[in-house]
């Protein structure tokens, strides 16, 4: 089995499934991931992202299937994944009373961090996440932003190859968030594998791939750009004065397929061959008495993709994901 | 090596870091080393008495000064019939009435045996068992006084002359104090507990924070992970005992006649124990409450009556005495005891010690295997 995991590859899972009692969190997914991509995992709350992401990391275990992460298999030998890899949880995993110091020695030691690159490592990542000047302060007194950042920077002290991240920048501030990505660049740049669940899409957009999952599958995965060509249709930009009134105006237009608010905007999908479709929306706008501003063909974003590719039947009731102590 | 050593670093600065904690370790045992030595001592001193004279003899007055000058009871009230007896423990005035019968002087005068009845309260059962004891103790010794008075004035041998000679002798503890019993004891008590509980918690805190799952992808076994948590405890476990063995000699005089090396290498074995139960608890418990929960159930239940600590183990019914021999506590306890205030030959203390490691090495096991198990 291992030999055959071409060296390309960081990830290769097959039929990996897990069940909390009756609810299926992930259900028979298999993916490859190459080296050195950026990977999105995008999804609803539920969908089963972080149960995916914990199997992948070692953290829990598969209830069926297998994944070999650099043709290591994390059923049947984790110990030899472990090494290789970083894990960054959804929710803060650092010791608050330990100073940022204290906590990346801790796991510098921990994951057996040679002693003669320890000081060396520990600053470079103190520098690169802004956070040489609180390095004698307790993690606890960080803020979100910071927090973050210093997990991240504790799950770099070992070097890893592939990097799990769970949702790293929910709760972040917007300013923390893009430095959060400057630093995954620079990971991409240095040929880290990076896999990450997000719920931004803003976010999503920066990986090399991406791939939706909802209700524990994997329906759709391909780049960015890929998926946005996968939307049916095309989106025309509506500026227009009162949103939710004028939404149910053109949702009654056959040519339209979907609409979201985008600020100030309502972004309209409609379908590809609808022809010269903005005077029509226009011309029912101003017949129902909106005050119409511009009518504008827009480029189409993750966020319509996301919207429109995944099926909504399930959408309502996507059940909530279960994440029972570790161990369990 | 080196992760074990990283784990219990770290656990030392968790540890140095929370007040509170350092106050449970190091000044909660000492708080409770005075409390239970002197708020649950068993020695029943200044039992409120009632005395009903019915003899009025110069000898019945006698014997009721001689009560009084005991120590052990104090004559508040003195009653002049019997129907009063009644009334006096009724009211709860009184633990114990003492009643001289009629005769009591020519009785002694006579040579022979005085008659005395005590009642006694027995809805406070220890004060009651204590209160007959002393009184008919006392009142035998009193009895063969007054029989060797008589007996050198009429000019013959006691022995043949019918006084009683009570001799009562509690051996290893003389004067009966109970804090020499119970600081042995105690620590038996207060190690299980800080040890238990605060090992079930130190895991469960761990995946409460989101930090297990940072260990478990760190390239540590388990076992490792174990030792290096169970580390600091063993020393504070270890640190605990000699804080009160050491204050209890000191404070309260009690002597310590045995082995140091067998308590040494019991309180090490029995350490174990306990930490694996903790260990245990913390591998199994979902919450920080629910290990604070069974911890307890666990670690001080067992250990305060199972153990003999407050309840002599001889007159438990059967089952829970059978029941008792499962937890490491009985043995450490009376290895405990024995060193402290008998002394005790290793070939005497062997078997406990046996049973201690048999022990610690089936908790060990069970705790290696439910951990790694879970890897």
């Amino acid at each position: 089995m291992t030999d055959r995991t071409p060296l390309e590859t960081a990830i290769e899972a097959r039929g990996l499934t897990r069940t909390f009692r009756e609810v299926t969190a992930v259900d028979n997914v298999s993916i490859t991931i190459p080296r050195g991509e950026v990977f999105g995992l995008v999804g609803p709350d539920g969908a089963g992202k972080s149960t995916l992401i914990r199997m992948l990391a070692t953290v829990l275990a598969p209830t069926s299937g297998d994944a070999l992460v650099f043709g290591h298999s994390v059923v049947s030998d984790p110990h030899a994944v472990k090494p290789r890899i970083g894990y960054m949880s959804q929710a803060f995993s650092l010791y608050g009373d330990l100073s940022v110091q204290e906590n990346l020695d801790f796991f510098a030691e921990l994951r057996g961090v040679p002693r003669s690159d320890m000081a060396a490592r520990s600053k470079r990542l103190l520098e690169f996440s802004g956070l040489t000047e609180f390095r004698t302060r307790q993690a606890q007194f960080l803020s979100g932003g910071m927090k973050q950042k210093l997990a991240l920077a504790a799950t770099l002290i070992s070097e890893p190859d592939l990097l799990f991240l769970d949702e790293p920048t929910t709760g972040v501030d917007p300013v923390s968030r893009r430095e959060f990505w400057r630093i995954i660049s620079g990971l991409h740049r240095q040929g880290i594998t990076v896999f990450v669940a997000t719920p931004y899409m803003d976010e999503a957009d920066r990986c090399d791939e991406i791939a939706f999952m909802t209700q524990g599958r994997i329906i759709l995965r391909d780049t960015p750009a890929g998926m946005k060509e996968r939307v049916p249709g095309r989106v025309i930009e509506v500026a227009v004065s009162d949103h939710r009134e004028a939404m149910a105006v053109l949702r009654a237009l056959p040519c339209v397929h979907s609409l979201e608010v985008s600020g100030e905007m309502l972004r309209v999908l409609v379908a590809k061959d609808a022809g010269e479709c903005e005077c029509e929306l226009r011309d029912a706008l101003t017949a129902a008495g909106f005050a119409v501003g511009h009518v504008t063909p827009a480029a189409t974003d993750l966020e319509m993709a996301f919207a429109t590719l995944i099926p909504t039947a399930g959408a309502g009731e996507s059940s909530d994901e279960q994440i029972p102590a570790v161990g369990e | 090596m080196r992760r074990i050593l990283a784990i219990t670093r770290k656990e030392f600065i968790h540890i140095m870091r929370d007040k509170r904690l350092l106050g449970v370790i190091l000044i909660m045992p000492l708080i409770q080393l005075f409390l239970y030595a002197y708020a649950l001592s068993f020695d029943v001193k200044h039992l409120p008495t009632a005395t009903l004279d019915m003899d009025h003899t110069a000898t019945s007055r006698q014997y009721i000064d001689a009560l009084q000058q005991s120590n052990y009871f104090t004559v508040d009230n003195v009653l002049t019939s019997y129907s009063q007896v009644d009334g006096a423990f009724e009211s709860n005035r009184d633990k114990v009435v003492v009643v001289v019968s009629s005769g009591f002087g020519n009785d002694i005068a006579a040579g022979k045996a005085g008659k005395v009845q005590v009642l006694v309260d027995g809805s406070d059962s220890t004060g009651a068992q204590l209160g007959s004891a002393y009184s008919s103790a006392l009142s035998r010794i009193f009895g063969a006084k007054i029989a060797i008075t008589q007996a050198e004035q009429k000019g013959y041998n006691v022995t043949s002359a019918g006084g009683l000679t009570a001799s009562v002798r509690t051996w290893y503890n003389p004067e009966g104090v109970s804090a020499a019993y119970f600081v042995p004891g105690l620590i038996v008590v207060l190690v299980t507990m800080i040890t238990v509980l605060q090992t079930a918690n130190t895991l469960v805190k761990e995946k409460e924070n989101g930090t297990y799952e940072q260990l478990i992808v760190s390239p540590i076994s388990r076992i490792e992970l174990m030792v290096g948590k169970i580390a600091p405890w063993a020393f504070i476990g270890a640190l605990d005992i000699v804080v009160i063995a050491v204050v209890g000699i000191l404070a309260f005089g009690i002597p310590f006649r045995g082995s140091v090396w067998i308590f040494g290498i019991s309180s090490l074995l029995y350490v174990i124990c306990t930490l694996g139960l903790g260990l245990i608890v913390s591998a199994r418990a979902t919450s920080v409450d629910s290990a604070n929960q069974v911890a307890a159930l666990v670690s001080f239940l067992p250990t305060f009556m199972l153990s003999g600590f407050v309840f002599p183990l001889s007159s438990m019914p059967a089952a829970l005495q059978f029941l008792s021999y499962f937890y490491p506590a009985r043995y450490f306890m009376t290895i405990s005891r024995t060193v402290f205030l008998k002394g005790g030959s290793p070939a005497v203390l062997m078997p406990q010690v046996a049973a201690l490691a048999v022990f610690a090495v089936i908790i060990v096991v069970l705790a290696a295997s439910i951990y790694r198990e879970r890897a």
